[in-house]
Order: structure tokens, then C-alpha cells, then sequence
């Protein structure tokens, strides 16, 4: 038996180890088994470890326009700042690119309108290093000319693989006309001559201000301990009049967006509409709802008579939960590509009606499944969290405390009625809508 | 004779523990958790728990995969199982009926056999396994199921012959195994429209027998699961499955090339070699070998590079049998002849000397890591369990695999380079020229 006095010990001396803050009162609950703090230098971590396989992801979250925090809009700028850390090398040691692949693991940079991600899966046992590494790098960058131009490289050939991407092309031009200004306006990944217009300086500029220990958050997930966070570096210390952290972004809605038409190789289109914000949780929960019944890829009902009917074609359709206003994005492409329209245009219109009680019983079930689905790696489940946090609401994750947290709580409260009323009120009004015709002339 | 009391001992160690800080207890785990293996009266169930997980996943595997099709009849082991997964129960067809309960069911078709994936949230893995066991004992193959079953193949094959990598890999399976087993996975459009209910029907009395039938599962596991599959188990007719022994072509010394044309928009060369099996002694070696043939042409990149961004990529496909190791070279990002004599080098010399001390650590490491963020899916995981399984390694293979790999030396590597990588097929994939095959 160990005596009160023995825990008393052991409790001062793990306190030791835990990273400053973690206990203040303004940090997001998310459950027994998610360990959430303030880093050495600011900024907040969230590590959630978990049994089973012995895999870590370690990622970096940071609120960040694409096109960086100047008047003058750059586009790729968040990406290629990020890409540009990562390929430089430190005065000691490997780049954190180099270092991920040494390891077997895996690295990536995401890039959204309003916030960047950096992401690895890697060997837990390794997962201290590659933390440490991480926020070496981020928490106070370093940009070589070598990893300026390999990144450069890298990401305009990014650029032009996405150029063929109708799903990217579509999201851009409904994002473009959605909104009227902020970096949701302008394509996260522009094309590759607009990449090589970016000067160090821009990138210096960006990273100095976006990646701060201040403005991060850090998030682990998978076969680790609570005290991972411990291995994070302190950085720089906060700057003066910077904002700690960046705020979420709240862009303009454009008041009488026009219809896209343009070129592009492939018969193409898609609809975009201004939904609920994160802090309206039950509609955005049937937002998410009415994607997933619709869209989800091999199981959606629209994604099945599609890939049913049309083989050759492509379908994707969901609701991107941001801070204020969400966004509703369908993009289709393909021979038939005005038929699938059309089973685009039925699915949508059966939304604004309840379901049949014993179809929208069967709908939810699926759609619990799904959430879970979603949330089974470690890296699934470090995304959620960062998503979220970005987005301004964590707690609102579907990862957090389980079947008793905010999300779940939506989802189970989720009704026919309610979720017709959503897609009333969201998705019945006139949607942004993009038209790609192979040789037609953009307008 | 330290001062400090038993229970500041005790403390400190708890505490040291929870952080990871002390030499004596690993600071992270290193292996995945032991599987448990168990018979359900006859059929075996291997499954590694884990209540942290948010789905639960069982894979079902029946001794009715490629090598039991006649090559006139190749796709009918996917025709098989595509109707089952769209008979009705109760009036709805299976894998609708378990998505509507919160789960999903596919399926895959492979050389030795076919499995059923059923994934669900975990309370309800036991009834929809129930479900599934209905579907199975029963199976549809009325005309209306076949012709909806034929479509999504074709659509699917359709699919998969659009994609060079793919297409490639498959012309080398076919001339690598000696037996059907290197037919194509969803087989060929001609083939199955021309498949009646009759062929399937036989088909399924002849291989989806009980004696071929095993299983394996993972994730948050509950105990109903072992019952549900006994159930699944009882509804399938007794009666031997002959075994099929998996069986390799020898390759030449001459390196055969096959070639073929599709709608492709650059070259892809696909260099196939034998490989040793999972367990073997040569098994950590040939991990070794591919990190090795995988990364050292590669350009540096900031992040992980995808398949299509590869310039040169290896598979170690140790779940089939006959195992084969796939390297393959991407027109699109190199010259595929200057890349394809580069691989064809470094495999020689790979046999004429070992690696120094550093290279094969860097190596193991590199290998280990690509081995473990492998399998990150539940589905992965329970495939792997089962798919070692089924070649006799127990169950602890996954973790078995790894302590293979750390034993490996640099001797070993050069041994199975010489063993194994002296001798290959190359398929070339070309983009069709205007009149071209």
C-alpha cells in the first residue's frame, strides 16, 4: 500500500515536470483522458494519449492567413513559409523534413484559408525528438536560401498538380465569389508563376509573426504520455503588440455573388453556400448531418446513385466548419457532369423536407458511425482537436470527452425536423455556383 | 545505502514513471499489444483489444480468393463476393442494413483469399457480424443482384486500368505466380459478363466451406463477437477446402520485360523480384531492402512525397504468397531507363558488399518506421493479424516481424540482396500511341 504521503511525493515531483500554466482557468475541457496546458512560451497543448499501436502525431497548429498578414494579399504564402522552415537546415542538427523521413515517419503542411498545419506520424518511441524538433523549428524559424528554393520548388510543383484538381479549381472559385475579401477570397495554392514571385522577406515576415509558440497549438495524439509537451522548446518570448494568439478570422460574405464560369480541361462545376459559424453547434452538427447522408464517398446517397450511374465521375460535398460563416462546398466532375448536377440538385431538395422517421433513424446511426470512423488514428484524432482549437472552439471537437461532449450532445439531438429547418434557413438560398467547360473563357 | 524511504522510492518511481524518465522502463512503447488467439470450435479468431479505440473491426477470411478461379472464369471470386455483400436480409441488402446500424462492410479479393471487412461502432460489431452471417450462409445470385454486382466491378476494373502503377503491378503478378493466384484481383470485364448464376453458385459450394474460414479483429472489442462469429461459422456448409499450395514461376536469369499500352500519360516501370515470406529468417532483411530501394533515389522533399509524386517507390507485398517485392519507376518525375539502371546497380552491389554499420542502422530505422505508420487503421491492423495468421506465424507476428527487423545485420542484407534481387520481371506500362495496343 502506498502511503498519502508517498502520493504527496509523487504528485510535487510529476508537477515539476508539467509545462507552466497547465492548470489556468481559461483552457478547454476535453475530457479525463486529454491533458491540456499552456506551453513554456504560450501558446496551448493538447495531448491525448491512447493505447494500442506504438505510433505518435505531433502537430503544430497556428491561426494564419494564406496570404499572409500584409495589405497586399499573397497567396501561398502560409505554405510555402511553412515548407521553407521545414527543408531548412538548423546551425545544429537535421531539418525537421529530414529528420521525419529518417525516422520512417511521415510529414505534412496543410494549408487552409486561415490557418496552417503541420503535421507527423512518426514511431512513438521517437516522439519526444521529433517534438522537440518541431517546435526548434517553429518556435523561433529559421530560413535558409537552400530551403527557400527547394521549398519553392516544391510548392509550385504542388501548385501545378493542383491546377489539375477539379475539386481544388471548383473550391477556389466558390471560395473567391463566397467571399468578398479576407484570405478566403483568394486561392490557398495559387499557380506556380505566382509562387516564384515570393521573396525570402515575405516569408521571413510571415513566419516571424505566424509560427510563435504564442499563436500555436500544439497537439499530439496516439502511444504517448501526458508530459509529451514537455519536450516542446520555449521559443521566442511573446512580442509586443502581437496578438496572443491570432484571432479566427471572420470574413466578408459577399452580398450578390455572381455565377463562375471558366476553362478548365475537364467538365467541371460546383455550389457554395455561407452556413452556420462554429458557435451555432446543433446547425452546424446538421450541416455536417446533411453532407455526410448526401456525400459521404461510398456511402452518401448522392455519392451512390452517382457512382452508380456514372462511374467516371467525380463527387465530393461537405460542410467546412469555420468560425463565422461555415461553408457548404460541392463540386462534381466528369462526362455526365450535368446529370450528377441533377442528383446533386434532387439530394439537396429532399434535405429542405424531414426525412421519413425510419430513414432518418438509420441516417443518424450511420452518421454517429462515421464520427467515430473518422477518429480512429492518431493523427484523425490530433486533426480534430487542432481543427477546432483554430476554428475558435475546442471543446466543440467530436473527439472531446466522448459520448458526453458538445458534439455528441448535437448529434444526439439531431432531429428530422430540426435538420430540414437547417437546410431550409442554409440551403435555400441562391448558391455561389462554378461552371468549368473545357476551352470556355473565364468570367 | 540510500536514506530514502520505501514509500519516497515507490513515489519516485511513480512519478519518473508517468514522465518516462528513468532508463528502466521505456520511455514509450515500442511494439504493438500482444493478440490473442482463439478457437471458436474449429475456426480460428486472432483479435488485439484495445478500449481506447473508437470502432471495432473484424475481418473474415475464406479460403476463396484468386487461385481457386479458373482463368477463364477470372473475377468470379469478386462477383462472388460483391453479390453477397448486396443480399438482401430482412429485405435489405446486407452492407446496407449494417451501415444503417452504424457500420460499413466491403470486402477484398486476394491470391490465397477473399475477406469481408465489417467495421462498426463497437457495441454492434456481434449483430452486424450476424447480419453478415445470414448474408453468407444464404447468398443472392439472382440475375438483378449479379447485374448490379457486375456493374460496380466493371466500373471498378475500369478504374484500376486507367492507373499505370496498378496495371503494371498486375502484369507482373501474372507472370510471376504459377497458379491463379496472379490473376487480377476484380478479374476482366469479358470474363465476368460472361459469369451466370450457375458459375457463382458453384463456385460458392465448392470454396465457402467452414474449414476455410478464419478470422481476426481489432479495436474496442466486445465479448459477443466470438459467439457472433460462431454463429457466421455454423451457417457455412462442412466439407474440406483441398489447399491450394502457393506457387511462384522461376524467373529467368534473362529479365524478361513485358510490355503493354494504356491511356497513361507517362511511362511507369514496375521491377518485380521474388522475396522471402513473413517469418522467414531473410523477412527483416528484405524490410531493410525496400526502405533502402524506396528512399535512396528519392530527391530530398520538405514533406512526404505521395505515390504520384514519387520518383521511384518499393512495395514489400509480404501479405501474398508467393511474396513479391515491387519497386517501380515514374516516368512522369524521371528518365525511367537512367532510373531503371541506377536500381538495376545499386541491387548488384547491394549483393557484392554489405552495408557499413551506419547505413544499415539509418536503414532499420527508416524500415521500422515505415512498418509501424503503416498500419494505423483498425482495418489494417486486423488484416495484418490475420493475413499472418493464415501463414502460420502465431500472434504475436506483427511484434515478431519488428524483432526480426532489429536482429537484422548488415551480412543478411547483403545475403538476401543476392539471394533475391539478382533476378526480375520488368513490366513497362507506355502511354498508347494512335493505333497503338
Amino acid at each position: 500500500m502506498i502511503s498519502l504521503g508517498a502520493v504527496a511525493a509523487a504528485l510535487a515531483l510529476l508537477a515539476a515536470f508539467v509545462p507552466a500554466g497547465a492548470a489556468t482557468g481559461d483552457l478547454p475541457q476535453l475530457g479525463p483522458h486529454v491533458s491540456v496546458g499552456t506551453l513554456q512560451a504560450g501558446g496551448t497543448y493538447i495531448v491525448r494519449p491512447a493505447t494500442g499501436a506504438p505510433i505518435a502525431a505531433v502537430e503544430l497548429w497556428y491561426r494564419a492567413p494564406s496570404t499572409g498578414f500584409g495589405p497586399k494579399p499573397i497567396p501561398s504564402l502560409s505554405r510555402l513559409a511553412a515548407q521553407v522552415v521545414i527543408a531548412s537546415k538548423p546551425l545544429i542538427g537535421s531539418s525537421l523534413g529530414r529528420l521525419v523521413s529518417d525516422l520512417g515517419g511521415r510529414l505534412s503542411v496543410n494549408a487552409y484559408s486561415d490557418s496552417i498545419d503541420i503535421g507527423a506520424v512518426v514511431p512513438a518511441a521517437h516522439a519526444r525528438e521529433v517534438v522537440k524538433a518541431m517546435t526548434t523549428a517553429f518556435f523561433a524559424p529559421v530560413i535558409s536560401d537552400d530551403g527557400f528554393h527547394a521549398a519553392q520548388q516544391d510548392v509550385a510543383q504542388e501548385a501545378v498538380f493542383e491546377s489539375f484538381d477539379p475539386a481544388a479549381v471548383v473550391r477556389d472559385a466558390v471560395f473567391a465569389q463566397l467571399f468578398s475579401s479576407g484570405p478566403q477570397h483568394y486561392p490557398v495554392l495559387s499557380d506556380a508563376k505566382q509562387v516564384a514571385t515570393i521573396t525570402p522577406a515575405d516569408v521571413r515576415a510571415f513566419a516571424t509573426r505566424a509560427f510563435r509558440s504564442q499563436n500555436a497549438i500544439f497537439v499530439a495524439s496516439g502511444a504517448i504520455d501526458p508530459s509529451l509537451a514537455a519536450a516542446a522548446v520555449g521559443g521566442r518570448p511573446a512580442a509586443a503588440g502581437l496578438a496572443v494568439p491570432e484571432a479566427p478570422a471572420t470574413p466578408d460574405v459577399a452580398s450578390s455573388p455572381h455565377p463562375v464560369s471558366a476553362s478548365f480541361p475537364e467538365p467541371s462545376g460546383g455550389y457554395g453556400w455561407a452556413g452556420p459559424p462554429i458557435a451555432q453547434e446543433r446547425e452546424a452538427t446538421a450541416m455536417d448531418f446533411i453532407a455526410d447522408y448526401l456525400f459521404r464517398e461510398e456511402s452518401g446517397v448522392v455519392s451512390e446513385a452517382v457512382a452508380d450511374k456514372f462511374p467516371d465521375a467525380l463527387l465530393i460535398g461537405q460542410f467546412i466548419t469555420l468560425h463565422d460563416p461555415g461553408v457548404m462546398f460541392v463540386a462534381y466532375a466528369g462526362k455526365s457532369v450535368d446529370q450528377v448536377k441533377a442528383q446533386v440538385d434532387a439530394g439537396l431538395e429532399m434535405m429542405r423536407k424531414p426525412l421519413e422517421p425510419r430513414t432518418f433513424a438509420h441516417a443518424l446511426a450511420a452518421f454517429r458511425f462515421h464520427l467515430l470512423s473518422d477518429l480512429q488514428t492518431p493523427s484523425e484524432m490530433a486533426d480534430n482537436f487542432g481543427w477546432y482549437s483554430v476554428e475558435g472552439s475546442p471543446e466543440y471537437a467530436p473527439g472531446a470527452n466522448g459520448d458526453k461532449g458538445s458534439y455528441a450532445k448535437a448529434a444526439d439531438s439531431l432531429t428530422a425536423d430540426f435538420v430540414a429547418s437547417v437546410a431550409q434557413k442554409y440551403l435555400s438560398v441562391t448558391p455561389v455556383t462554378v461552371t468549368l467547360t473545357p476551352g470556355k473563357k473565364s468570367s | 545505502m540510500s536514506t530514502l524511504s520505501i514509500g519516497a522510492r515507490v513515489a519516485m518511481l511513480c512519478a519518473a514513471a508517468l514522465l518516462g524518465l528513468t532508463a528502466a522502463v521505456p520511455a514509450q512503447p515500442q511494439r504493438f499489444p500482444t493478440a490473442v488467439q482463439t478457437d471458436l470450435g474449429g475456426v480460428s479468431l486472432i483479435s488485439e483489444s484495445d478500449d481506447d479505440e473508437t470502432v471495432a473491426g473484424v475481418q473474415v477470411f475464406l479460403a476463396a480468393g484468386l487461385d481457386r478461379q479458373l482463368p477463364s472464369e477470372s473475377g468470379i471470386a469478386a462477383l462472388v463476393a460483391d453479390c453477397i455483400t448486396r443480399t438482401p436480409v430482412n429485405g435489405v441488402a446486407v452492407r446496407d442494413a449494417i451501415a444503417q446500424s452504424g457500420g460499413s462492410l466491403d470486402f477484398t479479393v486476394e491470391g490465397r483469399s477473399v475477406h469481408f471487412y465489417i467495421e462498426s461502432v463497437p457495441q454492434m460489431l456481434p449483430a452486424q457480424v450476424e447480419l453478415f452471417a445470414k448474408a453468407l450462409s444464404a447468398p443472392d445470385f439472382s440475375p438483378q443482384t449479379i447485374a448490379a454486382a457486375r456493374s460496380a466491378l466493371t466500373a471498378r476494373i475500369n478504374d484500376l486500368e486507367g492507373n499505370a502503377l496498378s496495371v503494371a503491378v498486375e502484369m507482373f503478378r501474372r507472370s510471376y505466380f504459377a497458379t491463379s493466384a496472379g490473376l487480377p484481383a476484380l478479374g476482366s470485364t469479358t470474363a465476368i459478363a460472361a459469369l451466370s448464376s450457375k458459375d457463382l453458385a458453384a463456385f460458392y459450394q465448392a470454396n465457402y466451406r467452414r474449414s476455410g474460414l478464419s478470422a481476426s479483429a481489432a479495436g474496442d472489442l466486445t465479448p459477443g463477437l466470438a459467439d457472433a462469429l460462431k454463429t457466421l461459422a455454423a451457417g457455412l456448409p462442412e466439407g474440406v477446402v483441398t489447399p491450394v499450395v502457393p506457387k511462384a514461376k522461376p524467373i529467368p536469369e534473362n529479365a524478361p520485360r513485358i510490355v503493354s499500352n494504356r491511356d497513361v500519360a507517362a511511362p511507369i516501370v514496375v521491377v518485380g523480384y521474388a522475396a522471402p515470406p513473413p517469418g522467414s529468417a531473410d523477412f527483416g532483411a528484405m524490410l531493410v531492402l525496400e526502405s533502402l530501394l524506396s528512399n535512396a533515389f528519392e530527391r530530398s522533399s520538405a514533406t512526404t512525397l505521395g505515390i504520384a509524386e514519387r520518383s521511384v517507390g518499393a512495395f514489400y507485398l509480404y501479405d501474398s504468397s508467393p511474396a513479391s517485392l515491387v519497386v517501380y519507376v515514374n516516368g512522369t518525375r524521371v528518365d525511367p531507363s537512367i532510373a531503371l539502371r541506377e536500381l538495376l546497380v545499386a541491387a548488384k552491389s547491394l549483393s557484392l558488399k554489405p552495408l557499413d554499420a551506419e547505413a544499415l542502422k539509418h536503414f532499420k530505422i527508416v524500415a521500422e518506421g515505415q512498418f509501424l505508420t503503416g498500419s494505423l487503421m483498425v482495418a489494417d491492423r486486423a488484416y495484418l493479424l490475420g493475413t499472418f495468421a493464415a501463414q502460420g506465424l502465431g500472434s504475436d507476428a506483427i511484434n515478431a516481424a519488428l524483432a526480426a527487423l532489429d536482429k537484422t545485420t548488415a551480412a543478411d542484407v547483403q545475403r538476401v540482396a543476392k539471394t533475391y534481387l539478382q533476378r526480375y520481371i520488368v513490366a513497362l506500362v507506355l502511354p498508347r500511341q494512335n493505333g497503338g495496343s
